[in-house]
């Protein structure tokens, strides 16, 4: 996979300085969860994004606001989310209407959910499903015409062909998975965010879930972003790669600068914890625990848990530096100086 | 073919023995409680006064228990018993006698279906669709408020609040008769002034149980549908831009209603024991009160003719709600 060149490429979907809170009254005390905190991201056209890191770091949080779902206790405390509407009209979706931001979904942006259990309507057949989320979109289409879509994109993605006559207790695991991705590709959305799609899967069924997605994104040149914490799916998959840390992407940049030289110490734990052909050793994990996104430390998130810390890291929040065009990286270890 | 061996078969044979079970329970158990109905019936026509020859009472002990079909032992008892019950037959009232317990529950019947009837499909039909929408947009002030009325009309004991809206709208504003199920001497008929006079009546009782029951089925579907508003197919629906009817009607509510049709069937199973404490409080005519003064009175043959209904009833939903749960839910499967 070539590394992306941002220059030529058009921002699809961008956000500045986002905040989404957790504003939630205990006893009457208000208790903050900065779960998305001054999150700026840039992500183009026809690429696979890679938002990575662990439990409770605030990729699903993140992953809501992208939607622009905003559902109290959480809430947009600030900044602006972006899209390209219409291929060259940027728009600030945290303005529109609800119902402006309903026509959006599946046809701009759709979701990848996990395929679990309940991922489906349980009493409805499949083919009620896709008639419920096709025809909320296209409204003057027949139910034969819907069918006739999905039964078409059903047999070029190879799933089998009496799918819609299931309910979907019937299907295993993996095939739920699939389906929800074939069912989220139906209306060609110019962005796919996939919400832990491999997760919960045995690794030869991640395989053929991961082929289906790359298959769907080369046919449609399309951008897909997939949330997950699965550091070797990252690499099968995307082209760049943001890693998540407390409510702030620590550092981003071209999958293979990320695997072969991470900058930030939480992204190298995360690398070295991954186990390699022919090593032996123990692998290491991240000393400590994650912070509580509703008591975050001063200055760096990571200084309590990181082994080179210094006295200004206590204090200060790093900004991005620039090691080379497409990675940044926030830490007060790397290009010293260039921090304003 | 599997479904008839595997499912159906066993479930009739169990739908059976369960009903012959409650039968003989509800033929035991008079019969171990400390009050005899021939020593009752003797001591009603002392206190009417009668005085009676020590041998002439021996004879009536006699003759009495030889009516209420108390004669030999409890095993002869029991088959002359199920005998009677194949021809349709529940013997006489003790108390009412000579009048047959068919003809003392023919009466009262049609007085509970049609009050009972009635508020159970107003309290289902209304308590789930309105405590679903309640469910579903519980932020909206209008669902906050129904939210606080039903919760304070529902532990209120049923009794004080039969009591309150007899004294408000039978005695204060006396819009409402206070008792019975008709007026007195009012001749039964399918005449328009007699209907609307059994409505009249019916409408106080009718709105208790209604009101009531409508809070409980109000509570329970709220909770249900914020339960199932949680789903991860309600998230995927909303995401995916799936139009708010769609999501309210045929995600959230179809799902949180499959547990209140097991609820719903129960409910009407129960109608053929009457509605106990509302019968009494507002003098209605109905099984419930028939039942009641047949405990009292220990009249073995009423207690027994009404709880074979009861019997039968129940055991009868039960039967067809798991028979007819595959087609609501298609992840129930006998076979």
């Amino acid at each position: 996979m070539d590394a992306a060149t941002p220059a030529k490429k058009k921002a699809i979907i961008r956000t500045d300085k986002l905040q989404a809170y957790y504003i939630l009254d205990m006893q009457g005390t208000q208790k903050i969860v900065k779960a998305v905190n001054d999150v700026s991201l840039t992500i183009y056209e026809n690429e696979i994004y890679g938002i990575a890191g662990e439990s409770g770091c605030g990729k699903t949080t993140l992953l809501k606001a992208l939607f622009n779902d905003f559902v109290p206790p959480m809430r947009l405390t600030g900044g602006s989310i972006f899209y390209l509407l219409d291929g060259d009209r940027e728009v600030d979706v945290t303005g529109l209407s609800p119902d402006e931001m309903r026509q959006l979904r599946m046809e701009y942006i759709s979701y990848i959910p996990q395929g679990s259990m309940s991922v489906f309507n349980p009493v409805l057949k499949l083919k009620e499903t896709y008639e419920d989320f096709v025809g909320s979109h296209r409204k003057g289409q027949s139910r034969e015409e819907t069918f006739e879509l999905a039964r078409h994109q059903i047999e070029v993605l190879g799933l089998p062909a009496n799918v819609l006559e299931l309910y979907p207790h019937q299907l295993s695991g993996g095939m739920r998975q699939r389906v929800t991705i074939a069912l989220a590709s139906l209306l060609r959305p110019r962005v796919m965010i996939g919400d832990e799609p491999t997760t919960a899967l045995d690794v030869v069924v991640q395989r053929g879930v991961i082929q289906m997605l790359t298959t769907i994104q080369k046919d449609m040149q399309n951008t897909i972003i997939l949330v997950t914490h699965d550091m070797g799916v990252h690499a099968n998959i995307a082209d760049r790669i943001g890693i998540m840390y407390a409510g702030k992407i620590v550092e981003e940049g071209p999958t293979t600068q990320i695997f072969s030289e991470p900058l930030h110490p939480y992204t190298q734990f995360l690398i070295n914890s991954l186990p390699k052909f022919g090593d032996k050793n123990v692998r290491g994990s991240v000393p400590g625990s994650p912070p509580s996104l509703a008591d975050l430390p001063s200055g760096c998130p990571f200084h309590p848990r990181c082994p080179h810390v210094k006295d200004i890291c206590r204090q200060q929040m790093p900004d991005f530096s620039h090691p080379d065009e497409n990675h940044k990286v926030a830490c007060w270890l790397i290009g010293e100086g260039n921090h304003g | 073919m599997t479904f008839l061996k595997r499912y159906l078969i066993p479930r009739l044979i169990q739908y059976v023995l369960v009903i012959w079970l409650g039968i003989t329970a509800v033929f035991l158990i008079p019969r171990v409680l400390p009050s005899d109905p021939v020593m009752a019936m003797i001591g009603m026509m002392r206190a009417r006064g009668s005085t009676l020859e020590p041998g002439a009472m021996d004879d009536i002990i006699a003759d009495l228990t030889e009516m209420y079909g108390l004669e030999g032992s409890w095993l002869d008892q029991y088959w002359a018993f199920w005998g009677r019950l194949f021809q349709g037959d529940f013997g006489v009232s003790f108390f009412n006698f000579p009048a047959r317990v068919n003809d003392l529950i023919g009466n009262a019947m049609p007085w509970t279906l049609g009050l009972l009837l009635t508020t159970t499909i107003l309290t289902t039909v209304f308590g789930n669709i309105i405590g679903g929408l309640a469910g579903y947009y519980s932020k909206k002030p209008w669902a906050r408020t129904l939210d606080a009325i039903a919760m304070v009309i529902r532990p209120l004991p049923y009794y004080i609040f039969a009591f309150a809206l007899i004294l408000v709208f039978g005695w204060v504003v006396r819009w409402f008769p206070i008792t019975g199920g008709a007026s007195i001497g009012a001749q039964p008929a399918l005449t328009w002034p007699y209907i609307k006079d059994v409505l009249w009546h019916a409408f106080l009782p009718g709105l208790s149980l209604t009101l009531l029951g409508g809070a409980v089925t109000f509570q329970t579907m709220k909770l249900l549908v914020q339960n199932v508003n949680a789903e991860s197919f309600v998230q995927y629906a909303k995401l995916s831009g799936v139009t708010e009817g769609r999501i309210v009607s045929k995600y959230v509510i179809r799902n949180a209603l499959l547990p209140q049709i097991t609820g719903l069937a129960l409910s009407l199973g129960q109608i053929f024991s009457g509605a106990l404490i509302t019968e009494i409080v507002y003098g209605y005519p109905g099984v419930g009160m028939l039942l009641y003064n047949s405990i009292i009175r220990a009249d073995y043959n009423l207690i027994m003719g009404i709880t074979i209904f009861s019997i039968v009833g129940i055991t009868t939903a039960i039967l067809i709600v798991d028979l007819t749960y595959p087609l609501f839910d298609p992840r129930v499967r006998y076979y």
